[in-house]
């Protein structure tokens, strides 16, 4: 069929007429051939133009437009929107970026730039004279989702998607859900504890009869994609069949010859192979960590209830969206970094938490009563280039109500912040200015001047050049120094791989736009909610859940799921199954089949991006890619260089 | 290296200081302070020190001189940290740390005690005028001689002492030799800023508040010199008594401004008043009013009939000498002066 193409070329203001001289591109196009019709506008977003390319298409029976305008990356669906209200299929409107690629870019030169603008307009054309209608490829979602990570952010994901009757698989790697909240004791900026959060969380997911929880679980396999998960989960067992008596459990626990450091306490204390959940860990009862258990059986013998031989069991889920809430690691500093591992008093933030919560009457360490506490700030965070450059967000905040609470807790403490700069962003600042007024030291360093800590003769100093006080070096004697630790990611990321999820430069999982997509990942159906995603407090790790909830439940709702028909596509004459494409797709959408028992590659349309990575290895120019033809590309690139 | 101490703030609320621990060094105090220079940068640096406590660092500081309260750095304050009330606390810390007494200091920090001593006084001064019967001549005597000694005691004994004890903290410490004909030559700008406090013009919208001033230290200065050296209460001198009159009701009237702007609060400089001030307008004030009364019964020859008069003016006067001029406000103006003369001394000193 013969093209009848309208073409638009905008003003922009004068964002490009300034530059380009549009009234000469139309005249040099108007001639091209399938040009019907061509036009310059002030504004083609505006409403006014919108609606007379509605009529233009519709009273001339137009199949074909182009519009030169600003970055398709602006406007492309408000021009793909005006081809559908025409009953024009919207793969055949094409788009030429004459402000961004032309006009901004040469200023300096009218001339050229106008000629410039000719040039791209032609290439438009010629590849709206070979654009074809396109369908947009529909696939089937299964109406479940996984959520993976049962810290706050995947219960309250796992609560959100429930409440909108979409059944969930809450998976949990640790035996408890609850995640690194369970941890803390009374906590900014809400002043709840840890154990009030994750326990009303709890009673409000087990009160859910389509949300599914399993503790000790992980995700080993993975295969499908948006709207077709199909998961392999493992999950432990929790060698209990039922609950022991108090009196025998505790008999179990003394029992047992295996001691290891308790990992709920950073470390700070032990605990038994057999354990009891911390108040504010769920569900509430005892475990084995079976990676430290012997087997030895005395527990098993003194109650019956205790099963050692339970075995792991392995579970196929199938749900349409994965949401990943996997959390943070709060950073280890490296030996002797400010003293860790060397100066025995030097301890990290968490740890610190954990004491606070551990002590009672007195704050000890080592046997003496603890008087000055020395926090240095930004450890593991803000560092060098290579290193974390990030700022993790929470430790302020989390330091100076550590402090608040200590003081509140053991009057007579004083408190010296060795800061480089508050971040106390938003409410935060209140917590800043109460700590201020109770009287509390901040000494501030900058990257050229940290704190210093030396443990000489039973002594531990902490200096720092005071960049507030004219520079000068202020020393403390402390009897604590604690390490205000940033977030890193979990040193286990094999999840991540599994799904391929990309990192970004902090090496967190990343969203595909920070402001207009911040949930979403480049992995079509997998979502990212709380820490996992980089720092974050609890209201930000709530929010970001929140989000991430309704866009998965967004790709299962209907059951049906549309996605874009701009895919590579197989020849399956020329296809000689070399597998060479496999390796180039950067999203694994190449698979093998065998067509009238030939091996051939396969697309999965709905993981395929469109991204073209596998077109130039192919050696036998089998593969094309859907609406960016080699006919098409050709035209444009002959467009170009008539010029 | 400096140590710090975290209890020197909680300190330092005994002189007056008010929420300077809200301070979080954003600098704007100083930035809009009109006395601070690059070489001299306050208030923001003294609110530092003070939160951290270096005491040492403070005592031979003459920045909190340096400030004549205007009271615009309390006003842009973001945090209300309150810096031109810490810089006047300040002042009255370095004076009781000048003060080799330590009475400064007590009197400061206790009210009660600071009543017991103008008691005290107030029952020498009528157990003195029991002894002699009640005499008025005798009184009126032996009155005008205590005022001479007393100026004379209060110097020799306190402030002079306590001023080398400030030149030992400001100039000693600070390492700068200097020859004694600096001292002798830059001695002028001790004299010119003890009368003219012409720094404090450099503080915005301050011009009257400073003519104020002058006029207030000039008069009491001249009606000191009257009442002393030229005998107002006993002179027959026609232009002698007119000066008299003149500066004390002078006195009168800009020492009754100054209490009414304390009550009103009306400028940053009046609104958070520590007992020391009052004491120090109120005496002001009735030393104007009595000396001007008592000259007046003098005038009217019913002084011999009303000698209570003068035992007020007395009381009011004994009073002021003992206790305000040696340990209370008054030593603000001396150490100010001497202020200004060692911060021109260790300029020529760099
Ligand atoms: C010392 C300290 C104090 C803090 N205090 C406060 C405070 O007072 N107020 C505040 O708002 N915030 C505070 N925070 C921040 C708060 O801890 C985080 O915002 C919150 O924990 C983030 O929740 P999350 O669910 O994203 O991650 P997490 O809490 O880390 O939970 C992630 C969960 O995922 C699980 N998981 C990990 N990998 C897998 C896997 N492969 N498969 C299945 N499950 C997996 C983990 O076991 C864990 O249960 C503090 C942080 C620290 C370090
Ligand atoms: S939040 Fe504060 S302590 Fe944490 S990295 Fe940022 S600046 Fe440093
Ligand atoms: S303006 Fe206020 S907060 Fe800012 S430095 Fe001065 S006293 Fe501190």
């Amino acid at each position: 069929m013969k093209k009848k193409i309208g073409v638009y070329i905008c003003h922009c203001g004068g964002n490009i007429s300034d530059y380009v001289d549009v009234e000469k591109v139309k005249k040099s196009i108007e001639d091209e051939g399938g040009v019907y019709l061509a036009k310059t506008t002030m504004f083609a977003c505006s409403d006014s133009n919108q609606k007379d390319m509605v009529d233009d298409i519709k009273g001339n029976e137009l199949n074909g437009i182009v519009v030169a305008s600003c970055s398709p990356k602006l406007h492309l669906t408000t021009f793909r929107n005006v081809s559908e209200r025409a009953d024009l299929n919207k793969y055949n409107y094409v788009h030429a970026n004459i402000r961004e690629q032309d006009s901004w870019a040469h200023s300096d030169d009218k001339n050229g730039a106008t000629e410039k603008a000719i040039l791209l307009v032609k290439a438009a054309i010629a590849k709206a004279r070979l654009a074809e209608p396109l369908i947009p490829n529909k696939i089937q979602a299964q109406k479940a989702v996984a959520v993976i990570g049962g810290g706050i952010a995947g219960m309250k994901a796992a609560i959100a998607l429930s409440d909108k009757d979409c059944p969930v698989y809450l998976i949990e790697k640790a035996p408890f859900v609850g995640g690194r909240v369970a941890q803390w004791g009374n906590m900014f900026t809400s002043n709840q504890t840890g154990e009030e959060l994750i326990t009303k969380l709890y009673h409000e997911l087990i009160k859910r009869k389509n949300i599914t929880l399993f503790t000790g679980a992980e995700v080993t396999h993975n295969a499908g994609s948006i709207g077709d998960f199909r998961l392999k989960v493992s999950v432990q067992p929790r060698y209990f069949t039922g609950t022991c008596e108090e009196k025998q459990l505790q008999q179990a626990i003394d029992a047992c010859p295996v001691e290891v450091l308790d990992e709920f306490n950073f470390n700070l204390t032990k605990r038994k192979a057999i354990y009891r959940n911390a108040a504010s860990e769920y569900p509430q009862t005892a475990t084995i960590d079976m990676e430290n258990c012997t087997r030895c059986g005395k527990c098993e013998a003194i109650c019956d209830k205790i099963d050692l031989s339970q075995k792991e069991e392995i579970l196929d889920l199938h749900v349409g969206s994965v949401l990943m809430a996997t959390g943070f690691d709060p950073y280890t500093p490296a030996e002797g970094e400010y003293g860790y591992n060397e100066v025995d008093n030097v301890l990290t933030l968490p740890q610190f938490v954990r004491m606070l919560e551990l002590s009672d009457k007195k704050l000890i360490r080592n046997g003496k009563e603890i008087k000055n506490i020395a926090y240095i700030y930004c450890v593991g965070s803000r560092q060098e280039e290579d290193g974390n450059t990030y700022c993790s967000r929470y430790c302020c905040t989390s330091a100076i109500h550590t402090s608040v609470e200590v003081k509140k807790k053991f009057p007579g403490v004083y408190n010296y912040h060795f800061n480089r700069g508050i971040r106390t962003y938003g409410k935060q600042e209140l917590l800043y200015a109460e700590s201020l007024q109770l009287g509390d030291i901040y000494l501030q360093g900058d990257e050229e001047s940290l704190p210093e800590v030396s443990g000489e003769s039973g002594k531990t100093m902490v200096k720092v050049k005071d960049i507030l006080s004219a520079g000068r070096l202020i020393e403390v004697e402390a009897d604590l120094v604690v390490l205000v630790t940033g977030m890193v990611p979990r040193a286990d990321n094999s999840v991540g791989s599994m799904f391929k999820l990309p990192k970004g430069r902090d090496k967190f999982f990343n969203e595909i736009h920070m402001k207009l997509r911040p949930v979403e990942t480049f992995i079509d159906g997998v979502t990212i909610a709380g820490a996992c995603q980089g720092p974050k407090n609890i209201m930000e790790s709530v929010n970001s859940a929140l989000a991430a909830a309704t866009k998965s439940y967004s790709y299962v709702s209907k059951g049906e799921l549309e996605t874009e028909p701009i895919v590579a596509e197989v020849d399956a004459e020329l296809c000689s199954w070399c597998d060479a494409c496999t390796a180039a797709c950067p999203f694994d959408a190449i698979s093998m089949t065998n067509e009238s028992s030939k091996a051939i590659a396969l697309i999965n349309n709905s993981v395929c991006k469109g991204c073209g990575m596998c077109l130039p290895v192919c050696p036998t120019d089998a593969l094309n890619l859907i609406a960016y033809s080699n006919n098409e590309i050709e035209s444009m690139i002959d467009a170009l260089a008539a010029g | 290296m400096a140590g710090i101490d975290p209890k020197f703030g909680e300190a330092l609320k005994n002189y007056g200081a008010i929420n300077f621990n809200a301070c979080y060094n954003c600098g704007t105090c100083t930035a809009v302070c009109s006395l601070s220079t690059p070489e001299n940068s306050f208030p923001r640096e003294m609110i530092r020190l003070s939160v951290l406590g270096m005491e040492e660092e403070l005592t031979s500081s003459l920045k909190p001189w340096l400030c004549y309260y205007c009271g615009e750095c309390t006003t842009y304050c973001p945090q209300t940290a309150n810096p031109g009330e810490l810089m006047m606390s300040l002042r009255r810390w370095l004076t009781s740390k000048y003060d080799w007494t330590g009475l400064s200091g007590l009197l400061y920090k206790s009210l009660p005690l600071t009543i017991v001593a103008f008691l005290l006084v107030a029952i020498g001064v009528i157990s003195f005028a029991a002894s002699q019967a009640f005499n008025s001549e005798t009184i009126m005597h032996y009155g005008h001689y205590f005022e001479m000694i007393a100026i004379g005691a209060v110097f020799a004994f306190i402030l002079f002492p306590n001023i080398i004890r400030m030149w030992y903290f400001v100039m000693v410490r600070s390492g700068k030799k200097l020859s004694l004909t600096t001292y002798v030559k830059t001695s002028g700008e001790l004299f010119i800023h003890m009368f003219t406090q012409k720094r404090s013009l450099g503080c915005d919208d301050n011009q009257f508040r400073w003519f104020e001033h002058f006029i207030l230290v000039i008069g009491y200065l001249m009606l000191l010199f009257t009442t002393v050296f030229l005998d107002w209460f006993g002179s027959q001198n026609l232009f002698v008594i007119l000066l008299g009159y003149v500066e004390s009701a002078l006195i009168f009237i800009i020492t009754v401004d100054f209490v009414k702007s304390r009550i009103q609060k009306n400028r940053e400089v009046s609104k958070n008043s520590q007992p020391s001030d009052w004491f120090f307008v109120i005496w002001l004030l009735l030393m104007g009013l009595t000396a001007l009364l008592v000259r007046s019964f003098i005038g009217l020859g019913i002084i011999e009939n009303n000698l209570w008069m003068y035992l007020i003016h007395l009381t009011v006067l004994a009073q002021w000498a003992l206790i305000i001029v040696p340990f209370g406000k008054w030593t603000h103006f001396l150490y100010r002066s001497f202020a200004m003369y060692f911060e021109a001394l260790l300029a020529k000193a760099n």
